[in-house]
Parts: C-alpha cells; structure tokens; sequence
C-alpha cells in the first residue's frame, strides 16, 4: 500500500469513530425528524401515516403558532439585549481595568456559575423570585433566568474580543487628540463587534429554543414556541406536530445564522 | 476608573451567586417553606438519604456522566489527532459537523433523537441517553484537545520519527504524555457537559429511570420537596469543582 | 558516515516549484551547507532527505541505496531542529536515550551511550534535569546528544543555530566542527546566514527559487561567483554591466574595466577588493574616479559608498580596512582601484 493510500486509511480510522456516533445520533435523528414532519401520524403500531403539508400549513395559518414564534423571537430579544448591556462593561472593566491575579479569579468566577447545572441554577432562582420579590411565574421572571444564565457567556466572547483589541491603539488615538468616549466609541466598540456578535449568535438561538426555563420560573405565563414543541412530545403527543414546529424553530435559527454570518465569520476564523 | 469597574463586577458577581448562594443556605435550614429565621440543619440532607429515587437518579448520572467522559474523550482525542496533524479535502466539511450539536437548539436535538430513537427500535433509557451525551460532548472535546495538540510543536513528532519510532511509538511516548492535561481535561468537561445536562436527557428518559437533573424537575413541577434544595446544592458544588479542577489543569497545564 | 546522493530532485506545491531538478553530491564525512533566502527550497531539501517530504520526481540514495520509499524513523539519519524540538516531559538523560529506547536497546548499553554522548557535547552531570531548567546553548547540546547516539548515517541540521545569541552561536559554530570532526559524520545544514555557511562548511551549495545555483568549496564560491544572485547573497558585490571588449568590459561612460577571463556584459567586484585613496596617484588596475558620498565607520572598516561616472546612480561600494584611524569624508575626492583579476564576469 503506498503512502497516500495509507494515510487516507490512518485518516478515516481516527475520525471514523466519532462521525458514526454523530450521524446516529444527530445527523439521522434530524433527518427522520424532517420525515416525521410530513406525515399525519406517528407510523408505529400498525397507524397508517401518509404525506401531508398540514402541519406546516398549520404553523402559518393558525394565529397561535404565529403568536408563540414571536414571542420566542421577542424573549430571545429581550434576554440578548439585556446580556450585552450588562456584559459590555463587565467585559470591558475585566479586559483594560482590573488586571493580574484579581483579573483571573473573577473571570473564573463568572465563568463557574456558567458551567454547572442549568436546572439547578434556574431552580436556585425560584426561591429568591418567590419569597421577597414575588414575581415568579411571571415574563420578568423568566427574561432574569435566562439572562443569569446567559450572560457569563456573553461577557465571555466580549471580554476576548476585547482583550485582543492592542492598548496601544487606543493610546495611539489619544496622542492624536480623541477624548476617552470617542476613543472608546470610534476605536474599541468597532473591533470588539465580533465579540459582541459572537455573543448575540450564541445566546439568541439557545433562548428561542429553552423551555425549561419559561416552564419552571413562568409558569403559565410560558408562552413560547419552545414550551409548545415540548409538549407535542410529552402530553399531547403529536409527535408529526412537534417535528414540523422543530424544523420551523430551526429555520428560524438557520435564517438567524445566515444573516448574522457575514459579521460572525471574521471573528470565528481568528479565533480559531 | 479602577473602583468603578471592580463595583461593577462586584455587583454582576453578586447578581450571578445569589440564587445560588440562596439556595445553598435554604438547604441547611430546617424549615420546609423557606421560613425565617434560619436554623442550622441537616434534616434535608438525611432525608436525601432515604429519598430512594433521587439516589438512584444521582447514581444514574454519574454512572452515565463517567462512560461518557471515556468514549466522548477517546472518540475525540482521535478526531482531534486526525485534525491537527493531518491535511485532508474532507476537514472543513468534518469540522462544521460538529457545530450541529452546540449550536442548535438542545430541544430540537432532543426531540429528533426521541422520534429516531423510538422509530428504529433504540427505544428510550440509560442507553439512549448516553448516546445523546456522547454526540454532546464530542465537540467540545476535540476543541479542548485541539487547542493543546495546536500548541504541541509537530516538531516533537517528528524528531521523535528521525530517532527511529514508529508512528505508533511516537504516539505513545511523545505525542500522549505531552497531551495528557489537554486530555483530562477534555474528559472533566465531557463528565460535566453530561452529568448537567437536561434537555436530552429529559426527552429520552424512561419512565421510571432517569437522571438527576430529570429527577429534579419532575419533582419541581410536581410540588417540591426540600431535599431537593439538598441535592442541588451538592450538584452545584460537584459541577463547580469539576470546572475549577478544568480550568486549573487546562490553563496552567503544560508540563506539570 | 555516508555518502549521499539527490540527483533530479523535483518537488511542486501547486504552482509552486519548492525543488525544481535538483543533483547534488554529499561526500561522506562533509560538513555541507545549503545556502539561500527563505522560500529558496533548501528547507524542502532537507526535509526531503529527512524523509518528512515526498518528492514527486528523482532520487535519493544513502551509500548508492535508493531510500525516498523508506520511511523517516527507517532511515538511519539525526536530525537538529531549529527550536530544538526537546521533550518537554522527559528528562535531559532520557531524551537522550530515546533514539536507543525505541529500538529496544539493554538498559546497560542505552547508560553508557548516554554517558559517552553527555561528555561528547559537554554536559555532564545534567541528566536528571528536564529541557525548560537548561540555557538556550544547552538544550543545544542536548538535541545534538540526541540525534548523535543512534550513529546515524547522515546528521541532517535546519537552522541550527538561529536562536542562539551572536557569542554563543561562535562559540558553537566551532564545536559542531570539532564533534562532526571527531564522529565523522556526514553533515549537511541549512542557513540563510552566509557567515554561518562560509564559517562551518567544507562545501556550500547556494539555492534559490528551487534551484541549485552553485557548488563548491565557501573560497571557490565566494571568491568566483557564477551568477549574480550568487555575487549579491554571498556577501555584496559592486555589479558592472556593459559590452564586452577584448579583455574587458566597457562601461556605460565609455571607461573599460579588465576582467578576469572572458565576459559575456556582466561582472561583479566584491567591496574589500577596491581600495580608496585620495591621493590623484593613478594607482594600476582598474581605476574609477569619483566623490564619497557615505563613509560609515563600522569599528574594524570602513565602508565608502562612492559616486562615479561609471557606475551613474549606483554608488559603488567599498570596504577599507581601518589601519590609519581616520575617514575619507563626504564629498572627498577619491580614486577607487582593483586588480582586474578580481573582476569576475558572471551569467545574468
């Protein structure tokens, strides 16, 4: 066997593993689920399904579906808008303020909370939105969940972009006359854009797609697109249903990526 | 400037651990409905003990979380491999497939593997929920260990070749040695990403068996009961040391 | 301890031609320098004869035996890489050892080698440490124990000395040659620096865009140049073009220069050839008159940059010993003169 031959074997043998598991569990899954979306019924036990548009009809053409899309679309605003205010400054005082050992602990510290258990830490919230403050089962509640849940991450892709951003460019721009806003506006917010889109692309689409969190802190007040789709498979059990909503929940996300990915790119690719 | 910035931080530290730390002290406090004043006790946690299901759960989870460190990082750790050293038409294709699993909806993923699972017979359990975890885990894995094997000069490979080790030989006793912090911890975060994770494992669990996470909200949406204000709090310390022990290893990793 | 032959070694990244029918002959026990800009191919050379590059045409053989098929830890060769390429998990002494460990050697033989080659490079008694506690001159030594304990055929070295400071690169210089001397290896390196290739090398071959531009002993080399590229990247040279007469060159203004043998309109001068002297004397030789317009003292020389009507824009070039202490200043009035046996004529 010659070189090329056998490094084409060696190749195939080390990521043969993990893309079967990938195409079994992801890749397969997603495209029985585009099956499932065309057909009247769940075809097990012996029920007849045929091919049939009406569940995606559905979604167009009954208000309710309509309704809950953009009220996933309208908290993943909300929650993203309220991450990036938040974490801009964090962001910024951790990657040009603070610096040296103080610099690392509290980053990690803000990393932490991001990586324990999301139920747990959306559960710890009941508690406090409950007793004194009294506002659980209600929109707020949930917009709070998930930005706690959400913003570790944005200050994250923030405070990277920021701390690639040269500090001799903004002193450069002071030498040359700007006051400390216009540095701030004309110099740093442009180049840490990427980080600030990274943050809008990774926090928006996981919010469309949480019901976990609407559920436990909203209640009945979990109006979403997400809650809905749940249940399709849970309690109501339509599971065709269910599977048209996903995919139109993931054309929803997909037309998010590819309208964002112009600007995401850039960043992606140095980054990597 | 200095003082702002650290009451900023200060105070988005404090709005990050306050539920948590809530929760936490809820937990070693007698009073079943979060009735002041605090009185230090230890009844929930000895009622944990009793709870049977939520014992078998939390066994469940780190049974699955720790087979799941071992595949997802030796499946991984061998794509990664391939990725880092090799050049090949398929990688950019190969590469992108692996942003599917963190970047759509874990309810979307969830749901689909459900309708596969059930459809082609797998059927839903421990099982089916380990193989989700595993396709969870998987990229963050080969990023963690790419990252390292990155930074690992392809040039120790090589000489270790010019004095006469085979590919294997090279790999065995160069290329793994060195990569050995990337690879624990790779394996920490793949245990963690499994032993958190809810969504999948809320979809594909069956009746009667379950997860921790599934467990606990079960018993959320059913009426509460304070033991499981115990149990997340062991949870959450569980998933914050892991990611410390991550972070310490990872970061400072190199030779040790 | 081989001879090493490539003879038509081609090798293309694209478009791109990185080796472009390359022969060359290495005699065993040579200290051999591979000469050229960065992206002139004699990286790829050398990791051809590595083994880490597949050439797509020609051949290389070790001792007349074929060996572009045999795979890299195959081929009996040590190699030094320019960062050293230590491992950082393992100790100096086991480093050392590696070549031997590998192929399964007895634990008392793999010891005593390790000790012979400690002593060989100058390191005793630092095999308990690991590569980060060494001085950059000591992993130097350490990569070169490495690669010498197995008694490759052929000792391959990219850039060996690139990272080490300017005392430290001399005084290592001077031991690669005693300890290839005292092992009789067949070394062949790679260096952009031509000090470093005139120093160390008993032959020099010079590359550029893939191809072998010339061979010879550094002397041969340096002092008679085939090719322009070769007079400008082997130290500088003053560049004479015009048309060719009997026994000369006739330059734009109508002056001739005498060359050393026949040339075809292009010779080159080196600087330290010509000497500048302010006197109006016509000294013999050839003869330029002109004006300084730069004179840098540079500690030990001069280097006078000199208009002339001959040269017009391009100032011609030269080093003058410092004997006297003192410089010609700008504007001066000189008179530049050389033997014309040191006019070499060159292909374009």
């Amino acid at each position: 066997m010659n070189k090329q031959s056998r490094q084409a074997w060696t190749i195939a043998g080390l990521t043969a593993p993990a893309y079967i598991w990938l195409t079994i569990t992801v890749l397969l899954p997603l495209t029985a689920m585009l099956y499932f979306s065309f057909l009247t019924a769940t075809p097990m036990g012996g029920k007849e399904a045929s091919f049939t548009l009406k569940h995606y009809i559905g979604f167009f053409q009954k208000r309710i579906y309509w309704y809950n899309a953009w009220r996933s679309i309208e908290l993943g605003l909300y929650v993203t808008t309220c991450c990036l205010l938040l974490a801009y400054p964090a962001a910024l005082g951790l990657a040009k303020v603070v610096k040296g050992r103080a610099r690392e602990a509290i980053f990690l510290l803000i990393i932490l909370p991001f990586w324990s258990n999301a139920l747990v830490r959306t559960f710890s919230w009941t508690m406090v939105l409950r007793a004194p403050l009294d506002i659980l089962y209600t929109y707020p509640a949930i917009v709070i969940g998930l930005v706690h849940a959400y913003l570790p991450y944005a200050i994250l892709t923030i405070y990277v972009s920021l701390q690639s951003i040269d500090d001799s460019l903004i002193e450069a721009s002071r030498s040359l006359g700007a006051t400390r806003w216009q540095a701030f506006r004309r110099i740093m917010l442009p180049l840490s854009m990427p980080g600030v889109l990274a943050g809008v692309f990774l926090i928006f689409v996981p919010v469309i797609g949480s019901f976990m969190e609407p559920r436990i802190l909203g209640g009945k007040q979990a109006i979403m697109l997400g809650p809905i789709i749940e249940s399709q498979f849970t309690s109501i059990d339509n599971k065709p249903l269910g599977a048209a909503l996903s995919f139109v929940m993931l054309a929803i996300v997909l037309i998010i990526l590819g309208v964002s990915s112009p600007a995401i790119k850039p960043y992606l690719e140095k980054s990597s | 400037m200095n003082r702002l910035a650290k009451i900023y931080l200060g105070a988005v530290l404090l709005f990050l651990y306050l539920p948590i730390l809530v929760m936490m002290a809820m937990a070693f406090n007698r009073s079943a409905l979060y009735e002041m004043p605090f009185t230090f006790d230890l009844v929930w946690f000895k009622a944990l003990m009793e709870n049977e299901r939520l014992l078998q759960a939390s066994w469940n989870s780190v049974w699955i979380a720790s087979i799941n460190a071992v595949i997802a990082t030796t499946l991984g750790t061998l794509a990664a491999y391939a990725f880092a050293r090799y050049e090949f038409r398929l990688k950019r294709v190969l590469q992108l497939l692996l942003f599917p699993p963190i970047t759509i909806p874990w309810l979307i993923i969830g749901t689909s593997m459900l309708i596969f699972f059930y459809w082609t017979g797998i059927g839903r359990g421990l099982h089916a929920i380990l193989l989700g975890h595993v396709a969870l885990s998987l990229p963050y894995v080969i990023v963690v260990v790419g990252a390292r094997l990155r930074d690992m000069s392809v040039q120790l490979e090589e000489a270790a070749a010019t004095l006469g080790a085979t590919p294997q030989q090279a790999f065995r006793r160069v290329t793994l040695p060195i990569l050995a912090p990337g690879v624990i911890a790779a394996a920490l975060f793949a245990f963690a990403v499994s032993f958190d994770q809810f969504v999948i494992s809320y979809f594909l669990a069956a009746p009667g068996t379950s997860t921790l996470p599934v467990e606990i909200f079960t018993a959320i949406r059913k009426g509460f009961t304070p033991e499981i204000n115990a149990i997340s709090t062991i949870i959450i310390l569980v998933s914050m040391s892991l990611m410390l022990l991550v972070a310490r290893n990872y970061k400072f990793g190199g030779e040790r | 301890m081989s001879r090493v032959d490539v003879i038509g070694a081609s090798k293309a990244y694209g478009a791109l031609k990185a080796l472009d029918n390359v022969s060359i002959n290495f005699a065993d026990g040579e200290f051999f320098g591979l000469l050229g800009p960065s992206g002139s191919g004699k990286t790829t050379l050398l990791r051809a004869l590595a083994g880490f590059v597949d050439l797509d045409s020609g051949s290389i053989s070790f001792d007349g035996e074929r060996v572009e098929s045999v795979p890299v830890h195959r081929r009996g060769i040590g190699m030094m890489f320019q960062s050293y390429a230590l491992f950082p998990h393992l100790t100096v002494d086991e480093n050392i050892a590696f070549g031997l460990d590998v192929r399964g050697a007895p634990k008392a033989e793999i010891e005593q080698r390790v000790q012979e080659m400690l002593a060989l490079v100058r390191l005793p008694g630092l095999g308990g440490r690991k590569p980060k506690q060494l001085s950059g001159g000591q992993q130097q030594r350490v990569a070169l124990a490495r690669a010498l304990i197995t008694r490759p055929k052929v000792l391959l070295l990219d850039e060996p000395l690139g990272a080490l400071d300017r005392r430290l690169r001399q005084e290592m210089q001077v031991e690669l040659r005693e300890i290839q001397r005292e092992t009789g290896i067949t070394a062949i390196f790679v260096t952009h620096d031509q000090e470093e290739a005139l120093t160390l090398s008993d032959r020099i071959a010079i590359i550029n865009d893939g191809r072998l531009m010339q061979t010879g002993k550094p002397q041969e080399v340096y002092e008679k140049p085939l090719t322009v590229f070769a007079a400008q990247f082997l130290g500088d040279s003053n560049i004479f073009r015009g048309s060719a007469v009997e026994g000369g060159l006739r330059l734009g203004d109508g002056t001739v220069i005498g060359t050393a043998g026949r040339c075809s309109g292009i010779a080159v001068v080196r600087p330290e050839k010509i000497s500048v002297r302010a006197d109006p004397e016509t000294p013999r030789g050839n003869v330029l008159r002109g004006e300084v317009l730069q004179a840098v003292y540079t500690g030990a020389s001069v280097t006078y940059r000199i208009r002339t009507a001959a040269l017009g824009d391009v100032p011609l070039l030269a080093f003058a010993q410092n004997q006297s202490g003192e410089l010609l200043a700008p504007g001066s009035k000189v008179v530049a003169a050389w033997d014309a046996g040191h006019t070499v004529p060159v292909e374009p």
